[in-house]
């Protein structure tokens, strides 16, 4: 690979995954609204939100501190470099050197630190508790993504999402080890919990009892509020990234052609439309769980991402 | 060349020491002398393991004092080196910070007592990890455990620090006497107290004997790291110590021990079977958990920070101890990996765990008060310590690019490579380990978001966080050292691991450095294992272009882009403190959900005015059950205490009785080893 793929293609990766990244939201809540019979806002929603948010001047609490004005930029930016690092389009991700799997479990870990921090910051009871809930289901959910994770390094020899990616494309019956299975359904749990989805936590709501992530952004306002909101829909579209192509990379592109990268980027989006439909079902079909239970979900994806990982090494 | 300088540098320590001690008028300039003397001391010390490190051969030091027939005899080879390096660099940094700590003692108390123990205690944690016999090693290990004791109860006049003094000195005698045995055992097959002997000794000691000096080391030297269950003495005695000696403490005293296992394990009882490893894994990922778990229910932030020395602990026994699984199956490279990967962890350890504590001292030292309830709003109150405490937050709390990820990654690849162990058992536990390591470090997030949260953010809690001022100078700066040192030692790992790398490959014998560093396309050098490569350096790199790119952005869609300040959200009313959530509610949860290990107790008492009806008050107990403490050490000291009731009429208190007694230990020690 010469030089110019190397520049073009981590571009391509940034621009499909925030441009995207709130379309993805638009499409949930569309279809959400239809499955309710209602209509529903426009797809295109989400940005004119951010537009509009990133035009306005932002209020923000006396009582806060710099924590406060630098955590947009520290999630935002945690997010985009860990669109660098992550497969899109390509199996080939020539940002590849800079880090593997660990570091953008890592990456999130950062963007989260701050979050918290800054919902402590104003000095509200209602960022407190939401910081204390997202801190929470994170912890609860840690080691079963890192045992996922493991599962899929230790069948494809590589914690690097791009060799991981480019093993499962080549040697395609990996994936037909019953162990992947589930990996995958661990993995699944988990994302939905980090993602913030219900059964976990409910994106929609700003009823203090029952919010989490939004308890913690609730002081934020303007280009803090849009760059915030930005990051988290880019998070869950990443970790649909992750998992689409990890578990069904199939039609990724792996030579850098404008047809090859086409098709690619076609089947991406379906694939996401896909995943992004399944989650809608699940929040149709589940209510939210009461927070002293979201443990016990997770354990489920514990004890599966263990079994895994036993499989892995008993069944070989 | 390198005896010379650690001569000089013993020479200094022991000089400052004795400054101490003479000025009895000018008690604080004989401090600021003694202090400097340690401070230029530390810097020979760390300029001793450069010339070590950097490929100089094993230094042999022999004097000859007092008795000519104990030899005094120390060694400087790659592992001591490596010691007395982060040593030197903790105790550099730990001295310029005393020189403005200690103003918190002058007028009130005789400080020449602290200078000059202070000193000695430096020197002695050098002269542990340098000493080659057995006796030398055995006065000095000593040494440190007395001199660190007279440093914990330095504020004497408060009974729980006395308490905790108490509870260091047994718990560490009973350590030393454990060890003692186990260097008798050595002995009766070396012939001598040489460590040199103690080397080559190893094949002629019996399989049973060597477990049983393995459980004795393990036991002996576990009690001075603090694992888990032996962990009791030290979130007592690491806060009652004054911080520029919690941070001594908890930053390298306890990692002697770990120098003590290594040269145990790897050098004296080799080849070890899997499952001495294996013990040291379990013991290591079951200090992590709890320690992390203890951490995070603590009001007291020294307390907080020592539990939390108790885990980062257990992730260096990880990997200690998965080098000695990697090493009994003769995967040399892999041993050499997680050693780097226990090694590293062990010195940024040192750096941010001392930082820490150096913030936690700062927080004192304005506010004299350690409770993170009677804290707050202090980031706008300590505008420098706010930062490098949140430097040290992040890099414990393994947030890339800062040191504690760095080797927190290595771990995990460490970790990844037991799928090269035989035995499938061994293989799965690595990977639980795994899990483990995943959630204590969550779990470490969680703890200093709080830590940080509750004690620097929002408004002030009480008069003390809100009249709080900005320490001396001298005592940022030097904490400023080690922020410095979290951030460059975690974007440039390939030269730590370099520094690393030359003590692992002198204990396992295999230098694999050429494995673990790459160049990546852009000819940066990068850290790489089997399975993938890492390169802090350009995520910064791309990290920092990339906010300047989003900077940009923005400053183009909304060139005047203002803020305006008013007040919080409070549901109407104007915000105050007490409506801020508090750092216990903040760690409840965990409680509730490990309620299993952590017994959570809650008491509920309402007084009423008219019965049963009008609540006029209520009140609110809640806790949790140290379970360690209950189960465990109540009922051994017990039953020592009964025991040494039932024995005590031996003790009747006449001398003539006392030399009978001598006389009769006399003759039946003559009748069995004449």
């Amino acid at each position: 690979m010469d030089l110019a793929p190397k520049i073009v293609l981590p571009l391509l990766q940034l621009i499909v995954i925030v441009g995207l990244a709130p379309l993805v939201k638009g499409f949930i809540n569309k279809i959400e609204a239809r499955l309710q019979n209602r209509r529903g806002a426009s797809i295109f929603q989400p940005y004119y939100n951010l537009i509009k948010l990133l035009r306005k001047d932002a209020v923000v609490s006396e009582t806060a501190s710099w924590i406060f004005r630098a955590t947009p930029y520290v999630t935002f930016i945690s997010i985009l470099i860990i669109a660098l690092l992550v497969p899109v389009l390509s199996s080939a991700v020539p940002a590849n050197f800079t880090g593997d799997v660990i570091l953008i479990i890592y990456l999130f870990a950062l963007g989260r630190f701050f979050l918290a921090l800054s919902s402590l910051d104003t000095g509200s009871a209602f960022g407190g508790m939401g910081g204390m809930r997202e801190m929470m289901v994170s912890t609860m959910a840690e080691p079963a993504l890192m045992l996922s994770v493991f599962t899929v390094s230790l069948a494809t020899g590589s914690t690097n999402l791009g060799n991981i990616t480019s093993t499962m494309v080549d040697q395609s019956t990996i994936l037909l080890n019953p162990s992947l299975f589930l990996a995958f359904a661990a993995l699944a749990i988990v994302i939905i919990a980090e993602a913030g989805r219900i059964p976990v936590d409910n994106p929609f709501t700003h009823l203090e009892l029952t919010m989490i992530h939004e308890g913690m952004i609730l002081e934020f306002s303007g280009r803090y509020l849009a760059l915030i909101e930005w990051a988290s829909s880019m998070k869950l579209l990443l970790l649909l990234t992750i998992l689409v192509n990890t578990f069904l990379p199939w039609g990724i592109a792996s030579e850098m052609t404008f047809p090859a990268m086409l098709i690619s980027f076609a089947l991406y989006v379906v694939k996401i439309g896909f995943f992004a439909f399944l989650i809608v079902i699940l929040e149709m079909s589940f209510a939210k769980l009461r927070i002293f239970r979201v443990p016990n979900l997770l354990g489920t994806a514990l004890v599966l991402s263990i079994l895994a990982i036993i499989s892995l090494y008993v069944v070989g | 060349m390198a005896e010379h300088l650690f001569i000089i540098s013993i020479i200094l320590f022991a000089a400052g020491s004795l400054f101490a001690l003479c000025f009895y008028g000018w008690q604080r300039v004989g401090n600021y002398i003694s202090l400097i003397f340690a401070a230029i001391a530390s810097c020979f010390g760390i300029a001793t393991a450069v010339v070590v490190l950097s490929g100089g051969s094993p230094v042999h030091i022999d004097f000859h004092l007092l008795l000519p027939i104990i030899k005094y005899n120390f060694l400087l080879d790659p592992l001591s080196a490596y010691f007395i390096l982060t040593i030197s660099v903790i105790s550099f940094v730990a001295c310029i910070y005393s020189l403005g700590y200690i103003n918190l003692y002058v007028g009130k108390r005789d400080i020449r007592f602290l200078g000059f123990i202070y000193n000695l205690f430096l020197l002695s944690m050098l002269l542990v990890v340098s000493a080659n016999n057995a006796f030398v090693f055995m006065i000095v290990w000593e040494l440190m455990t007395f001199l660190s004791y007279f440093l914990v109860i330095f504020e004497h006049e408060n009974p729980a620090n006395r308490k905790a003094g108490l509870m260091y000195i047994i718990m560490a005698h009973i350590g030393s006497g454990l060890l003692a045995i186990a260097f008798f055992i050595m002995f009766t097959y070396a012939g001598s107290f040489s460590f040199d002997d103690f080397r080559q000794v190893a094949s002629q000691i019996p399989a049973v004997y060597k477990n049983i000096i393995f459980f004795l080391v393990l036991v002996g030297f576990g009690i001075k790291a603090g694992i888990f269950p032996l962990h009791l003495w030290l979130p007592m005695a690491h806060p009652a110590a004054p911080s520029n000696v919690s941070m001594i403490m908890s930053g390298v005293m306890i990692k002697t021990a770990i120098y003590g296992f290594i040269r145990f394990y790897f050098e004296f009882v080799t080849p070890c079977p899997p499952w001495w490893g294996v013990i040291i894994l379990i013991f290591g990922a079951a200090s992590a958990l709890l320690g992390i778990l203890y951490a995070l229910q603590e009001r007291d932030i020294k307390t907080m920070l020592a539990y939390s020395s108790v885990e980062n602990i257990g992730i260096i026994l990880i990997g200690i101890g998965l080098s000695m699984i990697f090493r009994s199956y003769n995967l040399m490279a892999l041993s050499s990996l997680a050693m780097i990967a226990g090694l590293y962890h062990l010195i940024n350890h040192a750096v941010f765990k001392c930082l820490l504590f150096g913030c936690a001292g700062n927080i004192y030292y304005s506010t004299h008060t350690k409770n993170i309830e009677e804290l707050g709003g202090l980031i706008k109150r300590l505008q420098v310590t706010a930062p490098l405490f949140l430097v040290g937050a992040l890099a414990i709390s393994a947030i890339p690019p800062l040191n504690g990820f760095m080797s927190e990654w290595l771990i995990f690849q460490s970790l990844l490579n037991g799928f090269n162990i035989p035995s499938v058992l061994i293989k799965i536990e690595t990977i639980i380990c795994g899990a483990v390591v995943a959630l204590t470090g969550a779990l470490v997030a969680t703890c200093f978001i709080r830590a940080f949260g509750i004690s620097f953010l929002a408004l002030p809690r009480t008069e003390h966080a809100k009249h709080a001022k900005e320490v001396p100078v001298i005592m940022y700066v030097s904490m400023g050292l080690l922020a410095g040192l979290c951030v460059f030692m975690g974007i440039f790992p390939a030269k730590i691991m370099m520094t690393v790398n030359h003590v692992s490959s002198h204990l396992v014998g295999i230098n694999i450095i050429k494995s673990i560093t790459a160049y990546d396309w852009m000819q940066t050098k990068m850290v790489q294992t089997n399975f993938t490569g890492l390169s802090p350096k350009s995520a910064t790199v791309f990290g920092l272009m990339l906010l300047a790119i989003t900077f940009g952005v923005l400053t183009a869609i909304r060139p005047g882009f203002v803020r305006k300040f008013y007040e919080t959200w409070t549901c109407g009313i104007s915000p105050e403190p007490r409506l801020e959530y508090t750092g216990t509610a903040f760690s409840r949860p965990f409680a509730v959900i490990f309620k299993g290990i952590l017994r959570p107790t809650l008491d509920v008492a309402k007084v009423y005015s008219v019965p049963n009806f009008f609540v006029k008050s209520m009140t609110y107990v809640g806790g949790i059950t140290p379970i360690f403490e209950t189960y465990l050490y109540t009922p051994v000291s017990n039953f020592v205490l009964k025991a040494s009731d039932r024995v005590r009429w031996i003790h009747t208190g006449n001398i003539h009785v006392y030399l009978a007694y001598i006389f009769v230990t006399l003759l039946i020690l003559i009748m069995f080893f004449r």
